[in-house]
């Protein structure tokens, strides 16, 4: 029910790293239990983000998350078409949904996060 | 807090595959997975949407001058109203003039009054009411004997037509209808909460869930959809309909809430006179207004706002995105140094959103 090529972090957020590079977006779940996506907020290129902390926000109509940097990395893209239209997070959020790019630091740092399988009995404990 | 109580259409929402969320201590639809708060929202403002509102309280006043001790204690004036006419009024805290609750009441006879309360407000009303009622006027909580289910929006009396339910009545008044055979009675009142065109149907605990499948069924080809209370919240915003619990409460008067147009002035009795004859004399030390970001803020309840000079103002009491204007706006209580056409800055999470102090209605509204 999850992808099984990405890894996810338990504050929802999934990361799909190749050679040193992550995409990183908000999970299926995580995009239901907001609702209606309507203002995405993202760091700029340039920026740099710390594994565990906040990097943005996906703000629905009804409540506001925080979305946490699965990695440490700067950040080299950031999913310019979410301005104009947020709904993407909502139906594709593996797809064209995606956040933010990153050049990731250690790329070895993605070894703790979650697989599919694990991401998807956090889900089911929380 | 026990078990949450469910409406008669529980087993409707979840074969819908609704979200559920506790709404007054019911367990309620908040959206459905066909349409989100965005679509439902829409289909209300350029179709028609069909809400279950049976979380809402139903109370009976009756005997000899219930209509009359209804008005010595509500603050709207009963009788500028005739029979088979409906009316907003307010149960306000005799000493504090704060609003215990908002409600509708539905007048049919001199003899009987039937009520509308919040949810979570119910008990409260009834209690009040019954404390104080004279001897053979009786207060009655109805809250399991009807189901209410809201019609809203600029397709909604072609929908009724397709039941041939009664559309012709004027805003805020009700009839007596038989569906869908004789025996079976449903209260049609032109009324919601939405600023659209629409219908409130009152019917019995049994029969609502019949009402609810030919509403939806006959509303499919209209591009009806089952709407949620996240879609009602958004849309009773765009009008700055006050919400009890957020923009109304016991420390909340009327004349702050700027809902005093329900307050009958001239009355010789209804509970909060004085302490609301008093306010309204030196004048209310804050206002509700609402708020209109100028900037990707979202205001949400209980955000502080600061003033032109950079003081704290006030404090926001409902916030949400407006799916019509596509930007955050709100309600706010706010002291009477600012008002409309000022613009005040809204602690958004740490960041200062600009929002202009503006009048609602947000969206032209068109209930009537």
């Amino acid at each position: 029910m999850y992808p099984e090529d990405l890894k996810y972090t338990t504050e929802h957020e999934w990361i799909r790293v190749s050679s040193d590079i992550a995409r990183v977006g908000i999970t299926s779940f995580a995009q239901d239990a907001l609702g209606d996506i309507v203002f995405v907020t993202l760091p700029a290129v340039g920026d740099r983000v710390r594994a565990g902390e906040p990097f943005g926000e996906v703000e629905s109509t009804k409540s506001v998350s925080d979305v946490y940097a699965p990695v440490s990395g700067e950040v080299i893209a950031r999913n310019e078409v979410l301005d104009s239209t947020p709904e993407l997070v909502n139906s594709d959020p593996y797809g064209e949904g995606w956040l933010v790019e990153v050049a990731v630091d250690d790329a070895g740092a993605t070894a703790a996060l979650l697989d599919a399988v694990a991401y998807a009995q956090h889900v089911q404990g929380t | 807090m026990g078990e949450l109580s469910r409406s008669a259409l529980h087993d409707r929402h979840v074969a819908l595959g609704a979200k559920l969320a506790d709404f007054g201590g019911w367990e309620m639809p908040i959206e459905y997975p066909r349409g989100g708060v965005l679509k439902e929202h829409a289909a209300v403002r350029s179709a028609v949407g069909i809400f279950d509102v049976s979380h809402l309280g139903k109370a009976r006043v009756h005997g000899p001058g219930a209509a009359a001790f209804v008005n010595s204690v509500l603050t709207n004036d009963l009788s500028r109203i005739a029979p088979g006419r409906a009316q907003y009024t307010l149960c306000c805290d005799e000493e504090s003039g704060g609003v215990a609750d908002d409600l509708i009441a539905y007048l049919y006879a001199d003899s009987e009054v039937f009520l509308v309360p919040n949810a979570a407000n119910t008990v409260d009303v009834v209690r009040r009411l019954a404390a104080a009622a004279p001897p053979g006027v009786a207060v009655d909580n109805l809250h399991t004997a009807f189901g209410i289910v809201a019609v809203q929006g600029p397709r909604s009396a072609e929908l009724m037509s397709l039941l041939g339910l009664p559309t012709s009545g004027a805003y805020m008044s009700f009839v007596r209808a038989s569906w869908p055979s004789a025996g079976t009675e449903v209260i049609v009142c032109r009324s919601g909460y939405t600023g659209e065109h629409g219908f409130e149907l009152v019917s019995r605990w049994a029969d609502t869930p019949a009402l609810w499948d030919a509403l939806t069924a006959a509303g499919a080809p209209l591009g009806a959809l089952p709407c949620g209370l996240g879609a009602r919240d958004t849309l009773r915003t765009e009008m700055g309909y006050p919400l009890h619990g957020q923009d109304l409460s016991t420390s909340i008067t009327p004349v702050q809430a700027r809902v005093d147009w329900a307050v009958g002035w001239g009355k010789q009795r209804f509970w909060g006179r004085d302490a609301l004859l008093a306010e309204r004399a030196t004048g209310p030390a804050r206002l509700l207004w609402g708020l209109r970001a100028t900037d990707r803020g979202i205001p949400r309840p209980h955000m502080t706002v600061y003033g032109p000079a950079g003081a704290p103002v006030g404090e926001v009491t409902t916030g949400t995105f407006s799916p019509t204007l596509r930007t955050g706006i709100g309600l706010a209580l706010i002291d009477r140094t600012v008002g409309e056409g000022d613009t005040v800055q809204v602690d958004v999470r740490g960041r200062l959103s600009t929002m202009a102090v503006v009048r609602p209605p947000f969206v032209p509204a068109s209930p009537r």
